[in-house]
């Protein structure tokens, strides 16, 4: 029988421990951006010119910026360089980057995502051209430095990291996970990309009693995302059941919830920002849409002063619960505008 | 309609064909802005790769297989009628600001996004916004954009289970409300019966006068002896 994996999905021991990583000397956080600022100079050094002139952008490039999209990039092109077109000792270099900027856990997450539209161009046969893991795309925005301001992107079909450093703050937000299949096997064991994503909110809204449930499901169908690609700098009205109408467990299961997206950065950044959504969990929503047995497809949105999540399960391909969207947001600090006044 | 029906036939033949993408539904996605001096309607329509030859039957009706400026501005105008909005009870007319339209090898991968952009200046306490554009084919979102730099307070939210309607009430915290309307504009709703009455009281005076002619030609005329 096939083993599952979801991912470490015992996050609860990960909530506990980037809740330390905020009390962790500064120290800490500074050797964390050396160590990712030496990787994405490594990964520049391992490019010739022609590459580097195509990876690089101007820090201020708003239309690279904004660059993302669920789709494939055959039909939304993405700008940088393409994993296909780079030699194995160029792609590790990118891919050490990337994982020197996540968490363990978050880089699993995008691995595991990334091997997702592979087998999908592989179930796809001879349509499976706009997939698989050759067409996702590197690229930087600025000069990679503890100091000023720069930027990350990674992504493809179905992933879209925008990860601003600004100092020793690492901001994820806007980024877009999904996944299609949703469930897979990989080497023998079932890969569930957004398992726990899944998973931890039904167990939350299950969780709830029947009062808190009636304000927590909405009487209507969620389609799709409503904030996602091309859609910064908006905020909607929040709905569903405020998480000061929550009891202590439930509140700490919304956290570990949250912390599926918020734990893909490094530790040090994923603490931080741990900190602050606990901070605003009074002000925070969440909202409900469709059955609550785990394995039905349910569309779901947690909302606050700074943040947005949407977890949206899609039909096309016949079983909504095998194909997922997710957006991840912060209004008043998407690409790090709270820091960089952009 | 037939036409529209074969089409749906067609399309429904193609789903299958592509797996990524929103293929049968026609996706319309709507964002309310309810600013102090109006309200915005932005709709996002997104056409399935299988919904494209039903949306052509409606925008391209001389079917050369490409949308012209004309057709855009009829299909938008189509759009506009089968939206409405209401304002306290009050159908609130909403005018055309922009529209843009994408490519149509966009729209035939599944990714082109018709966007449409409407406003009304009136305003009030009470919303309420329903689309009726192509229900057959359609997936709708609707939502009321948060502006909590214009203190706009937004409750009791209500939506259909197909979001195709949405109504709320909303207001401004103190400083930041709706512009002050002239004393006059609230009796907006009687205009009509008000302009029939100086009608009326018009074609009365106009009557009496004539009337009044006549009466004094025939005194002029049996005083003449005529």
């Amino acid at each position: 029988m096939a083993k599952t994996t979801f991912l470490w999905s015992s996050t609860s021991t990960f909530l506990a421990a980037i809740l330390c990583c905020g009390l962790a000397p500064a120290q800490s956080s500074s050797s964390v951006a050396s160590k990712i600022v030496a990787s994405a100079n490594s990964f520049l050094n391992s490019l010739d010119d022609g590459q580097r002139s195509k990876v690089l952008f101007e820090f201020n490039d708003a239309a690279q910026r904004t660059k993302w999209s669920n789709l494939p990039t055959t039909m939304v092109p993405r700008a940088g360089l393409k994993m296909g077109d780079l030699s194995g000792p160029q792609r590790k270099a990118a891919m050490d980057l990337l994982a020197a900027t996540l968490s363990k856990r978050g880089y699993e997450k995008v691995l595991a995502i990334v091997e997702g539209d592979e087998a999908l161009k592989i179930a796809s046969g001879g349509r499976g051209a706009m997939f698989g893991r050759d067409l996702f795309y590197i690229s930087i925005l600025g000069k990679p430095s503890v100091k000023d301001p720069w930027m990350l992107q990674f992504g493809g079909h179905h992933l879209a990291l925008n990860i601003t450093m600004v100092g020793l703050d690492g901001i994820l937000t806007p980024s877009l996970t999904a996944a299609q299949p949703a469930k897979y096997t990989l080497d023998g064991k079932t890969v569930r990309p957004l398992g726990a994503e899944n998973d931890k909110a039904f167990a939350l809204v299950n969780a709830l009693d029947e009062g808190q449930r009636k304000q927590a499901i909405l009487n209507y169908k969620v389609a799709d995302l409503v904030l996602g690609p091309g859609q910064d700098g908006k905020t909607i009205q929040p709905e569903g059941i405020k998480c000061s109408a929550m009891n202590a467990s439930q509140q700490a299961m919304l956290l570990e919830l949250v912390g599926e997206w918020a734990g893909i950065v490094n530790e040090q950044a994923a603490a931080a920002r741990m900190v602050e959504i606990k901070a605003n969990l009074s002000g925070t929503w969440f909202a409900w849409s469709g059955p609550t047995t785990n394995g039905m497809p349910a569309y779901y949105r947690i909302q606050g002063p700074t943040l947005v999540i949407e977890y949206a399960p899609q039909p096309l391909g016949g079983d909504p619960t095998m194909h997922i969207h997710t957006i991840y947001r912060d209004p008043t600090n998407d690409y790090g505008k709270k820091l960089i006044g952009h | 309609m037939r036409r529209i029906g074969l089409n749906m036939l067609l399309a429904l033949s193609l789903i299958g064909a592509a797996e990524a993408h929103r293929l049968d539904e026609y996706l319309q996605a709507t964002m309310i802005e309810v600013k102090p001096d109006g309200i915005d309607v932005e709709i996002h329509l997104t056409p399935g790769v299988a919904m494209l030859p039903v949306l052509m039957a409606v925008i391209d009706p001389d079917r050369d297989g490409r949308i012209s400026p004309a057709e855009e501005r009829a299909y938008v105008r189509r759009v506009a009628r089968e939206v409405e909005l209401r304002v306290d009870g009050v159908p609130a007319p909403l005018s055309f600001i922009e529209s843009n339209f994408p490519a149509l090898e966009a729209m035939r991968e599944g990714l082109g996004t018709i966007a449409v952009k409407l406003r009304t200046a009136r305003n009030g306490h009470e919303l309420r916004f329903e689309n009726r554009h192509l229900p057959q084919v359609s997936a709708y979102l609707v939502n009321c954009l948060a502006a909590p730099s214009d203190g706009l307070v937004v409750s009791r939210q209500k939506r259909d289970e197909a979001q195709r309607s949405i109504e709320f009430e909303y207001s401004f915290s103190a400083g930041a409300g709706p512009r002050p309307r002239p004393a006059w504009t609230a009796l907006e709703p009687f205009w009509p019966a008000a302009i029939g009455m100086l009608l009326l009281a018009r074609m009365s005076v106009l009557i009496y006068r004539a009337k009044r002619g006549e009466r004094a030609a025939k005194i002029s005329s049996q005083s003449l002896g005529t």
